[in-house]
């Protein structure tokens, strides 16, 4: 059965600086996120994963490559009906819930701002009651929305961000490290409300963060990048047992488990790009196992493709 | 065999006047460190975890102030005891901090000088706390640098804080703190800023460090998740108060208390796809008003009737092993621990 694509990335390039300073921070990145599913992008801290986050809500140009949305262009020059569709429906939830609200705002204005600008003409009373809906859509109650930011604790914050999207309607969330942020108890309630909300509407999530063990438990595929180049894609169970790359596989080694005696005879990886050799046999994108593929050489794929046989 | 203790808190209770309500933050703790160990501190933001530590060091905030109970430090060279609760000066204290008891904060962004070169920071506390002549000095910052693992001293001596990278800056705050040559090294959410693969890296080097330099460790955390490779013991804290503490096995294969439990099971490392992941209903307490009975109580849907009406003392397990809850009390019902522990001792996570 052939899944529908809701976002297609295709040799996407951002660059930023100029001449002598350039700084290339994506380098021809190419992925593909069906409807309804939850896509991971993992990568430590300047792999580019918010670069691309934040390419795919134009937030930041892109200076290479194409972002198709339903199959049309979106970035670059763009008519202003399809712009006004893409702001409703890309949402977007930030890392630091303390930082992405407005703090002289209430929370009233907060939700509804997006809102206000998209359906000009709503109603006082329509506004209201959607701002209502939008708070209990994601538990908390419509009384906060008199209230100011600093009123609230981390996990309520992130909430009144999970709120300011859904009032939009959108088809597609961009999830930056939304719980990077917060206490564990409460990074449980945030996660398990980011994935009712899919259940009930239907969501695709583009889920950016650094840490696996959270990956695992939100994502049907992920995606392993560094230094703007995705090394790793496959279905998360496939990725996490079988990981081919040797940087996923220092990623792996690094995911802190409950178990003592386990951690105590843990080897920690660290991953040295100069174990690849690519001055002659250049790298390219190949699948290694069954819907599984990696940056590599011919050499490398042959290596990788016994690493799992026995 | 017998352990050395290095710090004994007895009792301790910390209050804090915030427009003129008394907030009980510290609620009668009582704990030993031993020397050369690594003792976890865990608990949810709020617990009171950093305020605990913080009065070690003379830091609280100046409304807050120790109410009841002693901290006494043993680590002087000529082993007479320090009761830190009882210190008032702040010149009292300057002996004292850094050089016997050193500090590690959350944020490496914030923690060092952004105008000063990272090699005269690290100086500053070696002329400081060690006699000696500046070459020597520097020539200690050099090997201090290399221990921490950072390379290429002689070139990073020169550099300033925006130069490294926040894993790379954490390791130089660590550095400050080793170069105080103190006896026990509190690192508070060391690794919370940093990614994960450099999170295993600096809980490495701490180890390492500990060894070296013979330090004893405490290891403020809210991640449950990240102490089973670093700490020899783990206090779970609650509200102001250690509800459980154990060694790390006795911690993660074999928890008694109720939040505890909870705090393992919402894990994602354990999370099933596709199934809610465990969280804890409800918000802590309100420290403003006077806690009655078991402070997890509410929030704990297996309560007992007493768990209301009287606060629980700790039960002990095993001599490594204490808990504060009724569930241990001989007449409780019995109560079946979460699934979760039985999924880590098998070792069936990934």
């Amino acid at each position: 059965m052939e899944r529908e694509v809701l976002l297609e990335v295709k040799n996407l390039e951002v660059t930023f600086g100029e001449r002598k300073k350039k700084y290339q921070a994506v380098k021809g990145v190419n992925f593909k996120i069906y409807k309804g599913e939850t896509f991971g992008l993992v990568g430590e801290s300047g792999s580019g994963k918010t670069t691309i986050g934040r390419a795919v809500m134009r937030i930041i140009k892109s200076s290479g490559g194409e972002i198709l949305y339903k199959g049309q262009t979106i970035n670059g020059d763009i008519s202003g009906e399809l712009d006004r569709k893409v702001i409703q429906e890309i949402q977007m939830i930030f890392q630091d819930p303390q930082a992405s609200l407005n703090e002289r705002a209430k929370v009233d204005y907060i939700v509804s701002e997006g809102l206000m600008n998209i359906e000009k003409g709503i109603s006082e009373q329509e506004r209201k009651e959607r701002v209502n809906q939008a708070l209990l859509d994601v538990g908390l109650l419509p009384e906060f929305a008199s209230r100011f930011p600093h009123e609230f604790s981390g996990g309520q914050r992130q909430r009144i961000g999970i709120a300011r999207s859904l009032i939009m309607k959108p088809e597609f969330i961009i999830a930056d490290e939304p719980i990077s942020a917060l206490d564990v108890s409460v990074r449980a309630q945030v996660l398990n409300l980011l994935t009712r909300i899919q259940k009930e509407r239907q969501i695709t999530y583009l889920f950016i963060a650094h840490d696996l063990s959270v990956m695992r438990f939100i994502t049907d595929r992920i995606a392993v990048i560094r230094k703007g180049e995705i090394v790793e894609m496959a279905e998360t169970e496939e990725l996490i047992t079988h990981a081919i790359h040797p940087y996923t596989r220092a990623l792996l080694s690094a995911i802190p488990m409950p178990d003592p005696k386990h951690e105590r005879d843990k080897k920690l990886m660290v991953y040295d790009p100069s174990i690849h050799d690519y001055t002659t046999d250049k790298p390219f994108w190949q699948e290694i196992r069954k819907e599984h593929y990696v940056l590599a050489n011919k050499k490398e794929a042959e290596e990788y493709k016994n690493l799992y046989k026995s | 065999m017998e352990r050395e203790t290095i710090l004994e808190v007895s009792d301790l209770d910390i209050t804090f006047e915030l427009r003129g309500k008394r907030l009980h933050a510290i609620r009668g703790i009582s704990l030993e460190l031993y020397r050369g160990e690594i003792l976890a501190i865990v608990g949810e933001s709020g617990s009171g975890k950093s305020v605990f530590t913080k009065s070690f060091m003379g830091l609280l905030d100046k409304n807050g102030s120790v109410s009841g109970g002693k901290a006494v430090y043993y680590g002087l060279d000529d082993k007479t005891a320090v009761e830190l609760t009882g210190i008032k000066k702040e010149k009292d204290w300057l002996k004292l901090r850094g050089h016997e008891i050193a500090m590690i904060m959350q944020d490496p962004m914030t923690s060092l000088n952004p105008l000063k070169t990272i090699g005269t920071q690290i100086m500053e506390a070696v002329l400081l706390h060690q006699k000696g002549s500046r070459a020597e000095a520097k020539k200690r910052t050099l090997q201090y640098l290399t221990d921490v693992g950072i390379q290429e001293p002689e070139k990073r001596f020169y550099q300033y804080p925006h130069e490294f990278s926040g894993g790379m800056r954490q390791r130089v705050v660590i550095a400050i703190a080793i170069a105080c040559n103190p006896q026990i090294l509190i690192c508070d959410e060391p690794t919370t800023a940093l990614d994960v693969t450099i999170q295993a890296q600096i809980l490495e080097l701490i180890k390492e460090l500990r060894m070296k330099y013979k330090l004893s460790v405490i290891l403020i955390t809210h991640d449950l998740g990240v102490v089973a490779n670093t700490a020899d013991r783990v206090a779970v804290m609650y509200a102001g108060d250690v509800v459980e503490i154990g060694t790390s096995e006795d911690i993660f294969y074999d928890a008694r208390h109720p939040y505890t439990w909870a705090l393992l099971s919402s894990l994602p490392q354990v999370g099933i796809k596709g199934e809610d992941l465990f969280s804890i209903a409800g918000t802590p307490p309100n420290l403003y008003a006077e806690v009655k009975g078991d402070a997890f109580a509410p929030r704990n849907p297996q309560a007992l009737k007493i768990d209301f009406v009287k606060s629980p003392p700790y039960f002990s397990v095993s001599p490594t092993h204490k808990a504060k809850t009724w569930l241990l009390d001989e007449r409780a019902p019995k109560a079946d621990p979460p699934p979760v522990l039985k999924i880590i001792r098998e070792g069936g996570l990934f």
